[in-house]
Protein backbone atom coordinates (compact mmCIF):
# COMPACT_ATOMS: atom_id res chain seq x y z
CA UNK A 1 0.00 0.00 0.00
CA UNK A 2 2.36 2.73 1.16
CA UNK A 3 1.68 6.35 0.41
CA UNK A 4 -1.29 6.42 -1.88
CA UNK A 5 -4.10 8.70 -2.90
CA UNK A 6 -7.23 9.20 -0.83
CA UNK A 7 -9.27 6.87 -2.92
CA UNK A 8 -6.91 4.04 -2.31
CA UNK A 9 -6.13 4.56 1.37
CA UNK A 10 -9.77 4.60 2.39
CA UNK A 11 -10.35 1.15 0.98
CA UNK A 12 -9.55 -1.38 3.68
CA UNK A 13 -8.42 -4.04 1.27
CA UNK A 14 -5.95 -1.70 -0.28
CA UNK A 15 -7.18 -1.77 -3.85
CA UNK A 16 -9.01 0.99 -5.60
CA UNK A 17 -12.68 0.28 -5.82
CA UNK A 18 -15.40 1.61 -8.01
CA UNK A 19 -19.13 1.10 -8.19
CA UNK A 20 -21.06 -1.18 -10.44
CA UNK A 21 -20.62 -0.75 -14.14
CA UNK A 22 -22.46 2.35 -15.21
CA UNK A 23 -23.66 1.60 -18.71
CA UNK A 24 -26.83 2.89 -20.33
CA UNK A 25 -30.21 2.23 -18.75
CA UNK A 26 -31.16 -1.44 -18.70
CA UNK A 27 -34.06 -2.68 -20.79
CA UNK A 28 -36.23 -3.48 -17.78
CA UNK A 29 -37.67 -0.27 -16.46
CA UNK A 30 -35.99 0.80 -13.26
CA UNK A 31 -38.06 2.94 -10.90
CA UNK A 32 -35.07 4.98 -9.90
CA UNK A 33 -31.79 5.03 -11.73
CA UNK A 34 -28.70 6.69 -10.42
CA UNK A 35 -25.60 7.46 -12.44
CA UNK A 36 -22.25 8.91 -11.34
CA UNK A 37 -23.64 10.39 -8.17
CA UNK A 38 -21.18 12.37 -6.06
CA UNK A 39 -22.21 14.10 -2.87
CA UNK A 40 -20.38 16.78 -0.90
CA UNK A 41 -20.84 18.33 2.51
CA UNK A 42 -19.14 21.64 1.74
CA UNK A 43 -15.69 20.36 0.60
CA UNK A 44 -15.88 16.89 2.06
CA UNK A 45 -16.97 14.26 -0.40
CA UNK A 46 -19.17 11.58 1.17
CA UNK A 47 -20.48 9.72 -1.87
CA UNK A 48 -18.28 8.64 -4.75
CA UNK A 49 -19.58 7.83 -8.19
CA UNK A 50 -22.66 5.86 -7.17
CA UNK A 51 -24.57 4.08 -9.91
CA UNK A 52 -27.46 1.67 -9.51
CA UNK A 53 -30.95 0.86 -10.67
CA UNK A 54 -33.75 0.38 -8.17
CA UNK A 55 -36.34 -2.00 -9.60
CA UNK A 56 -40.01 -1.15 -9.32
CA UNK A 57 -42.23 -2.75 -6.65
CA UNK A 58 -39.36 -4.53 -4.97
CA UNK A 59 -37.69 -4.06 -1.63
CA UNK A 60 -34.15 -2.80 -1.86
CA UNK A 61 -31.98 -2.79 1.24
CA UNK A 62 -28.90 -0.67 1.72
CA UNK A 63 -26.40 -1.95 4.27
CA UNK A 64 -22.99 -0.90 5.44
CA UNK A 65 -21.17 0.36 8.52
CA UNK A 66 -22.04 3.69 10.15
CA UNK A 67 -20.94 6.73 8.23
CA UNK A 68 -20.64 4.89 4.92
CA UNK A 69 -23.07 7.23 3.21
CA UNK A 70 -26.15 5.04 2.91
CA UNK A 71 -28.41 7.51 4.71
CA UNK A 72 -26.96 10.37 2.69
CA UNK A 73 -27.68 8.40 -0.46
CA UNK A 74 -31.26 7.84 0.68
CA UNK A 75 -31.67 11.55 1.33
CA UNK A 76 -30.60 12.47 -2.16
CA UNK A 77 -33.43 10.40 -3.59
CA UNK A 78 -36.09 12.82 -2.25
CA UNK A 79 -33.71 15.79 -2.12
CA UNK A 80 -34.01 15.98 1.68
CA UNK A 81 -30.33 16.95 1.78
CA UNK A 82 -31.34 20.35 0.46
CA UNK A 83 -32.54 21.34 3.93
CA UNK A 84 -28.93 21.09 5.10
CA UNK A 85 -26.79 24.08 4.09
CA UNK A 86 -23.55 23.68 2.13
CA UNK A 87 -24.46 20.40 0.48
CA UNK A 88 -23.83 19.73 -3.19
CA UNK A 89 -24.68 16.93 -5.57
CA UNK A 90 -23.22 15.92 -8.91
CA UNK A 91 -24.58 13.25 -11.22
CA UNK A 92 -27.92 11.98 -12.34
CA UNK A 93 -30.92 10.62 -10.48
CA UNK A 94 -33.97 9.70 -12.51
CA UNK A 95 -37.41 8.75 -11.29
CA UNK A 96 -39.27 6.96 -14.08
CA UNK A 97 -36.76 8.45 -16.45
CA UNK A 98 -37.38 12.00 -15.23
CA UNK A 99 -34.56 14.02 -13.71
CA UNK A 100 -35.42 14.58 -10.02
CA UNK A 101 -33.33 17.72 -9.81
CA UNK A 102 -35.43 19.23 -12.57
CA UNK A 103 -38.83 18.59 -11.02
CA UNK A 104 -40.52 20.59 -8.27
CA UNK A 105 -39.35 19.43 -4.90
CA UNK A 106 -42.90 19.27 -3.53
CA UNK A 107 -43.90 17.02 -6.39
CA UNK A 108 -40.85 14.81 -5.87
CA UNK A 109 -41.47 14.41 -2.14
CA UNK A 110 -45.09 13.57 -2.75
CA UNK A 111 -43.99 10.77 -5.09
CA UNK A 112 -41.07 9.67 -2.90
CA UNK A 113 -42.13 9.42 0.75
CA UNK A 114 -39.82 8.98 3.68
CA UNK A 115 -39.89 7.35 7.11
CA UNK A 116 -37.21 8.22 9.61
CA UNK A 117 -35.07 6.36 12.09
CA UNK A 118 -36.82 7.83 15.08
CA UNK A 119 -40.59 8.05 14.77
CA UNK A 120 -41.52 11.72 14.48
CA UNK A 121 -45.28 12.16 14.81
CA UNK A 122 -46.42 15.78 14.89
CA UNK A 123 -47.89 17.24 18.09
CA UNK A 124 -51.37 16.63 16.71
CA UNK A 125 -54.07 14.00 16.85
CA UNK A 126 -53.64 10.65 15.14
CA UNK A 127 -56.12 11.72 12.48
CA UNK A 128 -54.41 15.05 11.81
CA UNK A 129 -51.02 13.37 11.58
CA UNK A 130 -52.17 11.09 8.79
CA UNK A 131 -54.20 13.81 7.11
CA UNK A 132 -51.29 16.25 7.15
CA UNK A 133 -49.73 15.25 3.84
CA UNK A 134 -53.10 15.10 2.09
CA UNK A 135 -54.01 18.54 3.41
CA UNK A 136 -50.67 19.96 2.32
CA UNK A 137 -51.44 18.61 -1.11
CA UNK A 138 -54.70 20.48 -1.21
CA UNK A 139 -57.27 17.90 -0.14
CA UNK A 140 -59.94 19.71 1.89
CA UNK A 141 -63.08 17.60 1.60
CA UNK A 142 -63.76 16.08 5.05
CA UNK A 143 -65.24 12.81 3.78
CA UNK A 144 -62.36 12.31 1.37
CA UNK A 145 -59.87 13.07 4.15
CA UNK A 146 -61.53 10.55 6.43
CA UNK A 147 -61.34 7.99 3.65
CA UNK A 148 -57.65 8.70 3.01
CA UNK A 149 -56.87 8.44 6.71
CA UNK A 150 -58.67 5.13 7.08
CA UNK A 151 -57.08 3.64 3.97
CA UNK A 152 -53.62 4.75 5.01
CA UNK A 153 -53.99 3.47 8.54
CA UNK A 154 -55.26 0.15 7.20
CA UNK A 155 -52.34 -0.10 4.81
CA UNK A 156 -49.99 0.60 7.72
CA UNK A 157 -51.75 -2.14 9.74
CA UNK A 158 -52.62 0.34 12.46
CA UNK A 159 -56.33 0.92 11.85
CA UNK A 160 -57.66 -1.75 14.20
CA UNK A 161 -55.52 -0.43 17.04
CA UNK A 162 -56.45 3.23 16.71
CA UNK A 163 -59.84 3.42 15.02
CA UNK A 164 -61.56 4.38 18.28
CA UNK A 165 -59.01 6.98 19.28
CA UNK A 166 -58.33 8.98 16.13
CA UNK A 167 -58.75 12.21 18.07
CA UNK A 168 -56.17 11.28 20.67
CA UNK A 169 -52.69 12.72 20.58
CA UNK A 170 -50.22 10.77 18.48
CA UNK A 171 -47.93 10.79 21.51
CA UNK A 172 -50.31 8.46 23.32
CA UNK A 173 -49.20 5.61 21.04
CA UNK A 174 -46.36 3.17 21.74
CA UNK A 175 -43.05 3.46 19.91
CA UNK A 176 -43.89 0.79 17.36
CA UNK A 177 -47.34 2.26 16.79
CA UNK A 178 -45.84 5.72 16.33
CA UNK A 179 -43.51 4.37 13.67
CA UNK A 180 -46.42 2.71 11.87
CA UNK A 181 -48.30 6.00 12.18
CA UNK A 182 -45.40 7.70 10.44
CA UNK A 183 -45.61 5.08 7.71
CA UNK A 184 -49.35 5.70 7.41
CA UNK A 185 -48.63 9.40 7.19
CA UNK A 186 -46.19 8.79 4.36
CA UNK A 187 -48.71 6.51 2.64
CA UNK A 188 -51.49 9.09 2.82
CA UNK A 189 -50.12 10.99 -0.17
CA UNK A 190 -49.97 7.72 -2.11
CA UNK A 191 -46.24 7.76 -2.90
CA UNK A 192 -44.67 5.61 -5.59
CA UNK A 193 -41.50 5.08 -3.60
CA UNK A 194 -41.01 4.89 0.16
CA UNK A 195 -37.61 5.51 1.68
CA UNK A 196 -37.08 4.05 5.14
CA UNK A 197 -34.05 5.19 7.09
CA UNK A 198 -33.38 2.50 9.72
CA UNK A 199 -37.06 2.46 10.66
CA UNK A 200 -36.70 -0.30 13.24
CA UNK A 201 -33.53 0.70 15.04
CA UNK A 202 -35.46 2.01 18.05
CA UNK A 203 -38.01 -0.82 18.16
CA UNK A 204 -38.20 -4.15 19.95
CA UNK A 205 -38.27 -7.42 17.94
CA UNK A 206 -42.07 -7.71 17.97
CA UNK A 207 -42.64 -4.18 16.70
CA UNK A 208 -39.87 -4.79 14.16
CA UNK A 209 -41.58 -7.94 12.92
CA UNK A 210 -44.83 -6.02 12.46
CA UNK A 211 -43.10 -3.40 10.34
CA UNK A 212 -41.36 -6.04 8.26
CA UNK A 213 -44.70 -7.77 7.60
CA UNK A 214 -46.05 -4.41 6.64
CA UNK A 215 -43.28 -3.94 4.07
CA UNK A 216 -44.29 -7.18 2.37
CA UNK A 217 -47.87 -5.92 2.14
CA UNK A 218 -46.81 -2.56 0.76
CA UNK A 219 -44.38 -3.75 -1.85
CA UNK A 220 -47.25 -4.82 -4.07
CA UNK A 221 -48.13 -1.17 -4.57
CA UNK A 222 -44.91 0.75 -4.17
CA UNK A 223 -41.17 0.58 -4.41
CA UNK A 224 -39.40 0.35 -1.08
CA UNK A 225 -35.85 1.31 -0.22
CA UNK A 226 -34.73 0.55 3.32
CA UNK A 227 -31.49 1.50 4.99
CA UNK A 228 -30.67 -0.88 7.80
CA UNK A 229 -27.90 -1.69 10.20
CA UNK A 230 -29.40 -5.05 10.79
CA UNK A 231 -28.13 -7.53 8.23
CA UNK A 232 -30.65 -10.18 9.23
CA UNK A 233 -33.34 -7.66 8.45
CA UNK A 234 -31.89 -7.03 5.01
CA UNK A 235 -31.67 -10.77 4.43
CA UNK A 236 -35.27 -11.27 5.57
CA UNK A 237 -37.03 -8.53 3.66
CA UNK A 238 -35.01 -7.37 0.69
CA UNK A 239 -35.16 -8.55 -2.91
CA UNK A 240 -31.82 -6.92 -3.58
CA UNK A 241 -29.21 -5.44 -1.39
CA UNK A 242 -26.59 -2.79 -1.86
CA UNK A 243 -23.46 -2.67 0.27
CA UNK A 244 -21.95 0.76 0.95
CA UNK A 245 -18.47 1.29 2.30
CA UNK A 246 -16.76 4.62 2.84
CA UNK A 247 -18.96 6.46 0.40
CA UNK A 248 -18.82 3.88 -2.36
CA UNK A 249 -21.32 1.30 -3.50
CA UNK A 250 -19.22 -1.82 -3.31
CA UNK A 251 -21.74 -4.33 -4.51
CA UNK A 252 -25.37 -4.38 -5.53
CA UNK A 253 -27.09 -7.64 -6.33
CA UNK A 254 -29.92 -10.01 -5.48
CA UNK A 255 -30.05 -10.46 -1.74
CA UNK A 256 -29.36 -14.22 -1.87
CA UNK A 257 -26.32 -13.67 -4.00
CA UNK A 258 -25.09 -10.91 -1.71
CA UNK A 259 -25.40 -13.01 1.40
CA UNK A 260 -24.45 -16.42 0.06
CA UNK A 261 -22.01 -15.72 -2.67
CA UNK A 262 -20.78 -12.13 -2.71
CA UNK A 263 -18.37 -11.31 -5.47
CA UNK A 264 -16.39 -8.74 -3.50
CA UNK A 265 -14.15 -9.51 -0.60
CA UNK A 266 -15.28 -6.41 1.32
CA UNK A 267 -18.89 -7.55 1.18
CA UNK A 268 -18.01 -10.97 2.43
CA UNK A 269 -15.91 -9.52 5.25
CA UNK A 270 -18.72 -7.23 6.34
CA UNK A 271 -21.46 -9.81 6.11
CA UNK A 272 -19.47 -12.41 7.95
CA UNK A 273 -18.81 -9.88 10.69
CA UNK A 274 -15.10 -9.46 10.16
CA UNK A 275 -15.49 -5.69 10.46
CA UNK A 276 -18.14 -3.02 10.64
CA UNK B 1 -31.92 20.10 57.98
CA UNK B 2 -31.51 18.09 54.82
CA UNK B 3 -31.67 19.43 51.31
CA UNK B 4 -35.18 18.23 50.67
CA UNK B 5 -36.56 20.01 53.71
CA UNK B 6 -34.62 23.15 52.91
CA UNK B 7 -36.02 23.39 49.40
CA UNK B 8 -39.50 22.58 50.66
CA UNK B 9 -39.17 25.42 53.15
CA UNK B 10 -37.98 27.85 50.51
CA UNK B 11 -40.80 26.88 48.18
CA UNK B 12 -43.42 27.30 50.85
CA UNK B 13 -42.01 30.69 51.86
CA UNK B 14 -42.36 31.84 48.25
CA UNK B 15 -45.90 30.49 48.03
CA UNK B 16 -46.69 31.98 51.41
CA UNK B 17 -45.65 35.48 50.40
CA UNK B 18 -48.55 35.75 47.96
CA UNK B 19 -50.99 34.71 50.67
CA UNK B 20 -49.44 37.16 53.14
CA UNK B 21 -49.59 40.10 50.71
CA UNK B 22 -53.17 39.50 49.68
CA UNK B 23 -54.21 38.97 53.29
CA UNK B 24 -52.47 42.14 54.40
CA UNK B 25 -54.11 44.13 51.62
CA UNK B 26 -57.52 42.71 52.46
CA UNK B 27 -57.16 43.47 56.18
CA UNK B 28 -55.80 46.97 55.58
CA UNK B 29 -58.51 47.76 53.00
CA UNK B 30 -61.31 46.24 55.07
CA UNK B 31 -62.76 49.57 56.39
CA UNK B 32 -62.86 50.81 52.78
CA UNK B 33 -64.54 47.62 51.62
CA UNK B 34 -67.18 48.12 54.34
CA UNK B 35 -67.67 51.78 53.44
CA UNK B 36 -67.58 51.51 49.63
CA UNK B 37 -69.56 48.34 49.25
CA UNK B 38 -70.10 47.05 45.71
CA UNK B 39 -70.46 50.40 44.01
CA UNK B 40 -66.69 50.65 44.38
CA UNK B 41 -66.56 48.46 41.30
CA UNK B 42 -69.55 49.84 39.43
CA UNK B 43 -69.38 53.63 39.68
CA UNK B 44 -67.17 56.31 38.21
CA UNK B 45 -66.65 58.65 41.09
CA UNK B 46 -63.43 59.04 43.03
CA UNK B 47 -64.03 61.89 45.47
CA UNK B 48 -62.14 62.45 48.71
CA UNK B 49 -64.97 64.62 50.10
CA UNK B 50 -64.68 67.89 51.94
CA UNK B 51 -61.18 67.97 53.42
CA UNK B 52 -62.01 70.98 55.63
CA UNK B 53 -65.13 69.62 57.23
CA UNK B 54 -65.33 67.45 60.31
CA UNK B 55 -65.46 63.70 59.70
CA UNK B 56 -68.81 61.95 59.93
CA UNK B 57 -69.72 58.33 60.61
CA UNK B 58 -71.07 56.30 57.70
CA UNK B 59 -71.70 52.54 57.98
CA UNK B 60 -69.55 52.44 61.07
CA UNK B 61 -66.59 54.14 59.42
CA UNK B 62 -65.22 57.63 59.97
CA UNK B 63 -65.17 59.46 56.62
CA UNK B 64 -65.16 62.97 55.25
CA UNK B 65 -68.53 64.42 54.19
CA UNK B 66 -69.34 63.68 50.53
CA UNK B 67 -66.49 61.16 50.25
CA UNK B 68 -67.25 58.61 47.57
CA UNK B 69 -65.07 56.01 45.89
CA UNK B 70 -66.01 54.24 42.63
CA UNK B 71 -63.27 52.95 40.33
CA UNK B 72 -65.03 51.49 37.30
CA UNK B 73 -63.02 53.86 35.06
CA UNK B 74 -59.79 52.47 36.50
CA UNK B 75 -60.82 48.89 35.92
CA UNK B 76 -61.85 49.74 32.38
CA UNK B 77 -58.62 51.64 31.70
CA UNK B 78 -56.47 48.84 33.04
CA UNK B 79 -58.23 46.02 31.23
CA UNK B 80 -58.60 47.89 27.94
CA UNK B 81 -54.98 49.05 27.75
CA UNK B 82 -53.82 45.51 28.56
CA UNK B 83 -56.19 44.09 25.98
CA UNK B 84 -54.85 46.42 23.28
CA UNK B 85 -51.29 45.51 24.24
CA UNK B 86 -51.87 41.76 24.18
CA UNK B 87 -53.83 41.83 20.92
CA UNK B 88 -50.95 43.68 19.28
CA UNK B 89 -48.06 42.00 21.07
CA UNK B 90 -48.92 38.34 20.49
CA UNK B 91 -48.86 38.45 16.67
CA UNK B 92 -45.90 40.83 16.61
CA UNK B 93 -43.99 38.79 19.18
CA UNK B 94 -44.67 35.47 17.46
CA UNK B 95 -43.81 36.97 14.08
CA UNK B 96 -40.53 38.30 15.40
CA UNK B 97 -39.76 34.95 17.04
CA UNK B 98 -40.43 33.11 13.79
CA UNK B 99 -38.17 35.53 11.94
CA UNK B 100 -35.39 35.09 14.47
CA UNK B 101 -35.67 31.32 14.65
CA UNK B 102 -36.36 30.48 11.03
CA UNK B 103 -35.22 33.22 8.71
CA UNK B 104 -32.03 34.56 10.23
CA UNK B 105 -28.75 32.70 9.91
CA UNK B 106 -27.61 31.52 13.37
CA UNK B 107 -24.74 34.02 13.57
CA UNK B 108 -27.04 36.99 13.19
CA UNK B 109 -29.73 35.39 15.31
CA UNK B 110 -27.60 35.78 18.43
CA UNK B 111 -27.05 39.48 17.83
CA UNK B 112 -30.57 40.42 16.88
CA UNK B 113 -31.91 38.34 19.77
CA UNK B 114 -29.64 40.20 22.13
CA UNK B 115 -31.15 43.50 21.04
CA UNK B 116 -34.68 42.20 21.37
CA UNK B 117 -33.92 41.01 24.89
CA UNK B 118 -32.30 44.33 25.79
CA UNK B 119 -35.63 45.97 24.99
CA UNK B 120 -37.01 44.08 27.98
CA UNK B 121 -34.21 45.42 30.15
CA UNK B 122 -35.04 49.09 29.61
CA UNK B 123 -36.57 50.58 32.79
CA UNK B 124 -40.20 51.41 32.27
CA UNK B 125 -39.74 55.04 33.25
CA UNK B 126 -37.52 55.39 30.17
CA UNK B 127 -40.34 54.06 28.03
CA UNK B 128 -42.61 56.57 29.73
CA UNK B 129 -40.33 59.51 29.08
CA UNK B 130 -39.76 58.46 25.48
CA UNK B 131 -43.51 58.01 25.06
CA UNK B 132 -44.10 61.46 26.50
CA UNK B 133 -41.45 63.24 24.45
CA UNK B 134 -41.60 61.39 21.14
CA UNK B 135 -44.58 59.10 20.75
CA UNK B 136 -47.30 61.39 22.06
CA UNK B 137 -46.54 64.40 19.83
CA UNK B 138 -46.36 62.12 16.80
CA UNK B 139 -49.54 60.21 17.64
CA UNK B 140 -51.50 63.25 18.77
CA UNK B 141 -50.61 65.47 15.83
CA UNK B 142 -50.28 63.02 12.98
CA UNK B 143 -51.37 59.42 13.43
CA UNK B 144 -54.56 59.77 15.47
CA UNK B 145 -56.10 62.54 13.31
CA UNK B 146 -55.21 60.47 10.25
CA UNK B 147 -56.82 57.37 11.80
CA UNK B 148 -59.97 59.30 12.69
CA UNK B 149 -60.19 60.51 9.12
CA UNK B 150 -59.66 57.12 7.47
CA UNK B 151 -60.90 54.59 9.99
CA UNK B 152 -63.44 56.70 11.79
CA UNK B 153 -66.27 54.49 10.52
CA UNK B 154 -65.08 51.60 12.71
CA UNK B 155 -66.71 51.75 16.16
CA UNK B 156 -64.45 53.40 18.76
CA UNK B 157 -62.00 54.55 16.06
CA UNK B 158 -63.89 57.75 15.27
CA UNK B 159 -64.71 60.83 17.30
CA UNK B 160 -62.23 63.15 18.92
CA UNK B 161 -58.61 62.27 18.20
CA UNK B 162 -57.46 63.77 21.48
CA UNK B 163 -54.02 65.01 22.38
CA UNK B 164 -52.06 61.79 22.10
CA UNK B 165 -52.38 60.88 25.77
CA UNK B 166 -54.68 57.94 26.17
CA UNK B 167 -55.74 54.36 25.71
CA UNK B 168 -54.13 53.57 22.35
CA UNK B 169 -50.87 55.27 23.30
CA UNK B 170 -50.74 53.20 26.48
CA UNK B 171 -51.56 50.08 24.49
CA UNK B 172 -48.76 50.78 22.01
CA UNK B 173 -46.10 51.51 24.60
CA UNK B 174 -47.17 48.48 26.67
CA UNK B 175 -46.92 46.43 23.48
CA UNK B 176 -43.31 47.49 23.07
CA UNK B 177 -42.63 46.52 26.65
CA UNK B 178 -44.08 43.02 26.44
CA UNK B 179 -43.13 42.01 22.90
CA UNK B 180 -39.55 41.10 23.94
CA UNK B 181 -40.93 38.75 26.61
CA UNK B 182 -43.06 36.88 24.09
CA UNK B 183 -40.43 36.92 21.35
CA UNK B 184 -37.61 35.60 23.52
CA UNK B 185 -39.67 32.77 24.95
CA UNK B 186 -41.27 31.65 21.71
CA UNK B 187 -37.98 31.91 19.79
CA UNK B 188 -36.26 29.62 22.30
CA UNK B 189 -39.11 27.15 22.04
CA UNK B 190 -39.01 27.19 18.24
CA UNK B 191 -35.25 26.70 18.09
CA UNK B 192 -35.49 23.71 20.43
CA UNK B 193 -38.29 22.01 18.50
CA UNK B 194 -36.90 18.63 17.42
CA UNK B 195 -35.36 18.71 13.93
CA UNK B 196 -37.20 15.46 13.26
CA UNK B 197 -40.54 17.29 13.21
CA UNK B 198 -39.28 19.71 10.60
CA UNK B 199 -37.86 16.86 8.52
CA UNK B 200 -41.06 14.88 8.80
CA UNK B 201 -43.12 17.77 7.45
CA UNK B 202 -40.65 18.65 4.71
CA UNK B 203 -40.50 15.02 3.61
CA UNK B 204 -44.26 15.13 3.03
CA UNK B 205 -43.82 18.01 0.63
CA UNK B 206 -44.79 20.76 3.08
CA UNK B 207 -43.47 24.21 2.33
CA UNK B 208 -41.57 26.21 4.89
CA UNK B 209 -44.70 28.12 5.82
CA UNK B 210 -46.83 24.98 6.12
CA UNK B 211 -44.18 23.34 8.28
CA UNK B 212 -44.08 26.37 10.51
CA UNK B 213 -47.79 26.97 10.69
CA UNK B 214 -49.11 23.47 11.17
CA UNK B 215 -46.24 21.61 12.82
CA UNK B 216 -43.85 23.93 14.64
CA UNK B 217 -46.22 26.58 15.99
CA UNK B 218 -48.71 24.07 17.45
CA UNK B 219 -45.72 22.58 19.25
CA UNK B 220 -44.95 25.88 20.99
CA UNK B 221 -48.55 26.79 21.85
CA UNK B 222 -48.07 25.99 25.52
CA UNK B 223 -45.01 28.17 25.74
CA UNK B 224 -46.83 30.98 23.95
CA UNK B 225 -49.72 30.79 26.39
CA UNK B 226 -47.33 30.87 29.30
CA UNK B 227 -45.46 33.87 27.92
CA UNK B 228 -48.74 35.66 27.26
CA UNK B 229 -49.79 35.15 30.88
CA UNK B 230 -46.56 36.72 32.08
CA UNK B 231 -46.94 39.54 29.58
CA UNK B 232 -50.53 40.19 30.68
CA UNK B 233 -49.37 40.40 34.26
CA UNK B 234 -46.71 42.90 33.32
CA UNK B 235 -49.15 45.04 31.32
CA UNK B 236 -51.81 44.99 34.05
CA UNK B 237 -49.33 46.14 36.66
CA UNK B 238 -47.26 48.58 34.63
CA UNK B 239 -47.10 51.84 36.55
CA UNK B 240 -44.57 54.50 35.60
CA UNK B 241 -44.77 54.43 31.82
CA UNK B 242 -48.56 54.41 31.87
CA UNK B 243 -48.64 57.21 34.42
CA UNK B 244 -46.70 59.42 32.03
CA UNK B 245 -48.72 58.78 28.90
CA UNK B 246 -52.24 57.78 29.89
CA UNK B 247 -53.64 61.26 30.35
CA UNK B 248 -54.68 60.37 33.91
CA UNK B 249 -58.39 60.51 33.28
CA UNK B 250 -60.50 60.89 36.39
CA UNK B 251 -64.02 59.61 36.80
CA UNK B 252 -64.99 58.91 33.23
CA UNK B 253 -64.91 55.98 30.90
CA UNK B 254 -63.03 56.15 27.57
CA UNK B 255 -65.44 56.80 24.69
CA UNK B 256 -63.02 55.85 21.91
CA UNK B 257 -59.55 54.35 21.61
CA UNK B 258 -57.89 57.77 21.80
CA UNK B 259 -59.52 58.80 25.10
CA UNK B 260 -57.39 59.51 28.16
CA UNK B 261 -57.53 56.72 30.73
CA UNK B 262 -56.11 55.83 34.10
CA UNK B 263 -54.98 52.43 35.21
CA UNK B 264 -55.16 51.06 38.72
CA UNK B 265 -51.42 50.83 39.23
CA UNK B 266 -50.62 54.34 38.02
CA UNK B 267 -53.63 55.76 39.84
CA UNK B 268 -52.31 54.49 43.16
CA UNK B 269 -49.05 56.34 42.57
CA UNK B 270 -50.64 59.55 41.33
CA UNK B 271 -53.26 59.74 44.10
CA UNK B 272 -51.26 58.66 47.11
CA UNK B 273 -50.15 62.21 47.96
CA UNK B 274 -53.61 63.69 47.99
CA UNK B 275 -55.07 60.64 49.70
CA UNK B 276 -52.70 61.22 52.61
CA UNK B 277 -54.43 64.57 53.19
CA UNK B 278 -57.55 62.75 54.31
CA UNK B 279 -57.39 62.81 58.12
CA UNK B 280 -59.78 59.84 58.40
CA UNK B 281 -57.45 57.58 56.39
CA UNK B 282 -60.36 56.33 54.28
CA UNK B 283 -58.76 57.59 51.03
CA UNK B 284 -55.56 55.60 51.61
CA UNK B 285 -57.56 52.54 52.56
CA UNK B 286 -59.57 52.94 49.38
CA UNK B 287 -56.31 53.04 47.42
CA UNK B 288 -55.39 49.81 49.17
CA UNK B 289 -58.70 48.45 47.98
CA UNK B 290 -57.70 49.45 44.43
CA UNK B 291 -54.49 47.47 44.95
CA UNK B 292 -56.50 44.55 46.25
CA UNK B 293 -58.76 44.58 43.18
CA UNK B 294 -55.71 44.79 40.90
CA UNK B 295 -54.20 41.80 42.68
CA UNK B 296 -57.40 39.79 42.37
CA UNK B 297 -57.77 40.67 38.67
CA UNK B 298 -54.18 39.55 38.01
CA UNK B 299 -54.80 36.30 39.84
CA UNK B 300 -58.07 35.79 37.98
CA UNK B 301 -56.48 36.40 34.57
CA UNK B 302 -53.78 33.94 35.49
CA UNK B 303 -56.32 31.38 36.58
CA UNK B 304 -58.39 31.74 33.43
CA UNK B 305 -55.30 31.33 31.26
CA UNK B 306 -54.34 28.19 33.14
CA UNK B 307 -57.79 26.70 32.74
CA UNK B 308 -57.60 27.44 29.01
CA UNK B 309 -54.24 25.71 28.89
CA UNK B 310 -55.61 22.67 30.65
CA UNK B 311 -58.51 22.59 28.23
CA UNK B 312 -56.11 22.78 25.27
CA UNK B 313 -54.13 19.91 26.73
CA UNK B 314 -57.15 17.75 27.13
CA UNK B 315 -58.06 18.51 23.52
CA UNK B 316 -54.77 17.44 22.12
CA UNK B 317 -51.18 17.47 23.18
CA UNK B 318 -51.28 15.18 26.14
CA UNK B 319 -47.73 13.89 26.13
CA UNK B 320 -46.77 10.31 26.85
Amino acid sequence: MGATSDAETICPTGKTISSEPQGPLPATAAKISVRHLNFFYSRRQVLYDIGLDIPEKKITALIGPSGCGKSTFLRTLNRMFETVPYTRVEGEVKLDGEDIFGMSVVDLRRRVGMVFQKSNPFPKSIFDNVAFGARVNGLKNRDKLREVVETSLRRAALWDEVKDSLRKSAYSLSGGQQQRLCIARALAVDPEVILLDEPCSALDPIATAKIEDLLFDLVGSCTIIIVTHNMQQAARVADQTGFFLLGRLIEFDKTEVMFKNPSRKETEDYISGRFG
Amino acid sequence: MNFRRLTALLASILGGILVVIVTFLAVYAWPAVRFNRLHFLTQNNWNLGNLYADPIMVRGQQVLPAAHYGILFLIAGTLLSTLVAIVLAVPIGVGAAVFLAEALPPVMRAWVSLFVELLAAIPSVVYGLWGYAVVIPFLGHHLFPWMVEHFGFIPFFGGHAGSGYGLLTCGLVLTLMIVPLITATVRDALVTQPAALREGAVALGASRFETLWSVLLPGVRRVLTGASILATGRALGETMAVLMISGNALNYLPNNIYSPISTMASFIVSQLDSALEDPTGMAVRSLAEVALVLCLISIAVNGIARVLLLYQDRQLTRAV
